[in-house]
């Protein structure tokens, strides 16, 4: 364990370690563009430059630690050269803050506030270069905004594996450029690269000029597109700047989804369908109980399914896999010695030319919740027969004819589906965006999401639902 | 002056000192009936016999002349030569906006690249608006303004009390901005040889 000196402090570091890593662990915050915890050191932005005594200006995410060196990170000499070294960066930068995406959660940015302060000292015009080049369906790229620091290209060569992009020519001519016969599109990780991004060169195409970032607030989720579970940030607007003239759908809406840090399950990283959750969850909703398709309130809804269970002498029930360990929990609780057959229903099967499997993050159960489903209750298609009278069906993706015509039905969704007026009593679901809970990965790392959105007047949350049909009075149907 | 009462302290700052007559209450409300009535009898005399001096102006027909030029009255958005807004959706004003009246849809343009960003709706709520004028010093493109008048402002509901973009830019349209477009000295392209 050599020891070094951060700013005249002793630290404690390990031999493998770089001095830009002791610094940041020791709560000494040391600028970086190019250098990222999960990539390769590049080491070509510069910015994290320290004085080490003895040795001059050195950068410090490239510099190994040895026993008793004397780092400064912020004498004189290194403030000063930090300044001139944005200076040299923003040198062709447009500076187009003002129509940039990344604004209000740019390095650059924050940086030249905390580093620099001043204008540009060149009186020379800037180089222009390609706007909105078309890296992909989903990216663009601002060659201008680019400050090169190869975040993006070491990404698709490291961790996503695509070799999608490269660099080509030198000098101020130099440009980052989709490698021709490996699409970026195909890459299912491609998001990533914005936000690895420290400028605003890599924009979403979902995300482009759809808000102000410091209109937005993170709530933390889970991504349910696969049994992995990644923890994710889902951003929508903040209550006080909800529009009030615009559409307020604006206000219920995702704007984007980021993915949230966990060493747990997903590191830094979320595939591309994480980002897209919004084509999952912004389906047209349903939000009226209905007995057969005619609408009725809440409470005399709830008053049919008791009858209905109460009555029912062999009732199968179909448990959702995108229910929470909570919502699980409660159904096993409160209706489990009712229905003894209850099996676990795959909700979402995946789709056509959907990635099923790699060795990043990507599964081939497309479910959030089935650990937890399978632990508590049965795997496998429901044996019906002729006496089968009552099938509660919770959540979507499950073919009704296979249902015996003879029982009834009831049926918990969200969304809205045709099968909603088959059944004989229908009960609308909240979906993740309104209510917390947990949801239990392939791993068995259980993961929390919170509410966003508030939910519909007639939308009911499953764990109070269960509770409410527990105990039914028999003997009256 | 040894006949003076001793002090008390007024109730309230501006307790009137009333004796007999001002208690009797008759005689002052006949007075103030009197000089009421003889401003508006007075005022009406003139009106009916087409002279000048009524003090009431005829608003909107009339304005009042003393409106100071810096008066912050009804926000204009600037417009480029060829008509359209000048504003790039930045968000600066609704940003800075003390009451939050300013809302604004940013859409995207790929036909011009020198402003990809462009206001599709742009929105601003005068009955809140504080008139402070903050909009216009955030704003970076000289694309939003406040002309010393303030026209049409009254309104009968709160729906119409939000001005739209297409009001904003027309109402007084001004082309003379401090930012002109296209910037001057583009430099050279990045990428050629």
């Amino acid at each position: 364990m050599p020891e070094i000196f951060l700013n005249g402090q002793a630290v404690q570091a390990r031999e493998d370690q770089t001095v830009l890593q002791v610094a940041l662990e020791n709560g000494v915050f040391v600028p970086y563009f190019c250098w990222h915890p999960h990539l390769s050191t590049a080491g070509n932005c510069r910015m994290c430059l320290v004085e080490v005594e003895g040795r001059g200006l050195d950068i410090a995410c490239n510099m190994p630690v040895s026993a008793g060196m004397k780092v400064f990170t912020d004498s004189d000499d290194v403030k000063a050269h930090r300044k001139a070294i944005l200076q040299f960066i923003t040198l062709n930068h447009p500076v187009d803050c003002g129509i940039c995406d990344k604004a209000g959660e740019c390095t650059l940015q924050d940086y030249h506030y905390a580093y620099n302060g001043e204008p540009s000292l060149s009186v020379d015009a800037k180089v222009r270069s390609t706007k909105y080049y078309n890296l992909s369906n989903r990216i663009l790229l601002d060659n201008e905004r680019c400050i090169l620091c190869l975040r993006c290209t070491r990404f698709t060569h490291e961790i996503s594996k695509s070799m999608a992009l490269g660099i080509e020519r030198r000098g101020d001519v130099s440009n980052i450029r989709p490698v021709e016969d490996r699409p970026l599109g195909e890459d299912p990780y491609s998001d990533n690269i914005v936000d690895l991004c420290p400028v605003g060169a890599l924009q979403s195409r979902q995300f482009l000029y759809k808000s102000r970032v410091w209109y937005l607030k993170a709530t933390p989720s889970v991504c349910p597109g696969c049994e992995r579970g990644c923890t994710i940030q889902v951003w929508h607007r903040k209550p006080e700047w909800f529009v009030k003239s615009l559409d307020q759908r604006q206000n219920t809406s995702i704007a984007r989804i980021t993915p949230l840090e966990n060493p747990a399950v997903n590191g830094p990283w979320i595939c591309n369908k994480g980002r897209d959750l919004a084509r999952i969850f912004e389906r047209v909703r349903a939000d009226q109980p209905m007995l057969k398709g005619r609408p009725v309130p809440v409470a005399e809804a709830i008053d049919a399914a008791r009858r209905l269970i109460g009555a029912a002498r062999h009732p199968v029930a179909l448990v959702s896999n995108w229910g929470s360990n909570e919502e699980l929990d409660s159904f096993k609780r409160h209706l489990g010695e009712v229905f003894v057959h209850a099996h676990v229903k795959t909700d979402w099967q995946p789709e056509e030319g959907e990635r099923l499997e790699d060795d990043l993050l990507i599964r081939p159960d497309k479910n959030p919740n089935t650990a937890k489903a399978r632990e508590l209750f049965d795997m496998g298609e429901p044996n019906y027969h002729d006496g089968t009278d009552l099938v509660l069906v919770w959540g979507e993706g499950y073919d009704f004819s296979r249902i015996p015509p003879q029982a009834k039905i009831i049926f918990l969704n969200s969304y809205l589906a045709p099968e909603n007026g088959h059944a004989d009593v229908f009960l609308p679901l909240s979906i993740q965006t309104e209510r917390a809970g947990h949801y239990t990965n392939f791993q068995g790392v259980v993961s929390k999401f919170e509410p966003c959105f508030p939910k519909g007047e007639a939308v009911l949350d499953a764990e109070a639902l269960f509770k409410a049909l527990e105990a039914p009075p028999r003997g009256h149907t | 002056m040894s006949s003076r009462k001793p002090y008390v302290r007024k109730r309230y700052w501006n307790e009137p000192e009333m004796g007999w007559y001002e208690r009797s209450y008759f005689f002052e409300i006949w007075r103030g009936i009197r000089i009421t009535g003889g401003v508006f009898l007075a005022n009406m005399w003139k009106w009916m016999t087409g002279r000048k001096g009524a003090l009431t102006a005829y608003y909107p027909e009339e304005i009042r002349a003393d409106y100071a030029a810096h008066n912050r009255g009804k926000h204009i958005l600037t417009q480029r030569p060829d008509g359209r807004p000048q504003c790039v959706a930045c968000n600066m004003c609704a940003t800075v906006c003390p009451a939050q009246v300013i809302e604004i849809d940013a859409a995207f343009d790929p036909d011009d690249p020198e402003h990809p960003k462009y206001p599709s709706r742009f929105e601003i709520d005068y009955s809140r608006c504080v008139f402070c004028g903050l909009c216009v010093e955030a704003c970076p493109e000289d694309a939003i303004r406040m002309v010393k008048e303030t026209p049409d402002l009254p309104g009968f509901d709160r729906g119409r009390m939000w001005l739209k973009q297409d009001e904003l830019l027309n109402w007084q349209p001004k082309q003379d901005v401090a930012k002109p477009y296209p910037a001057a000295g583009a430099g050279r392209t990045r990428g050629a040889p």
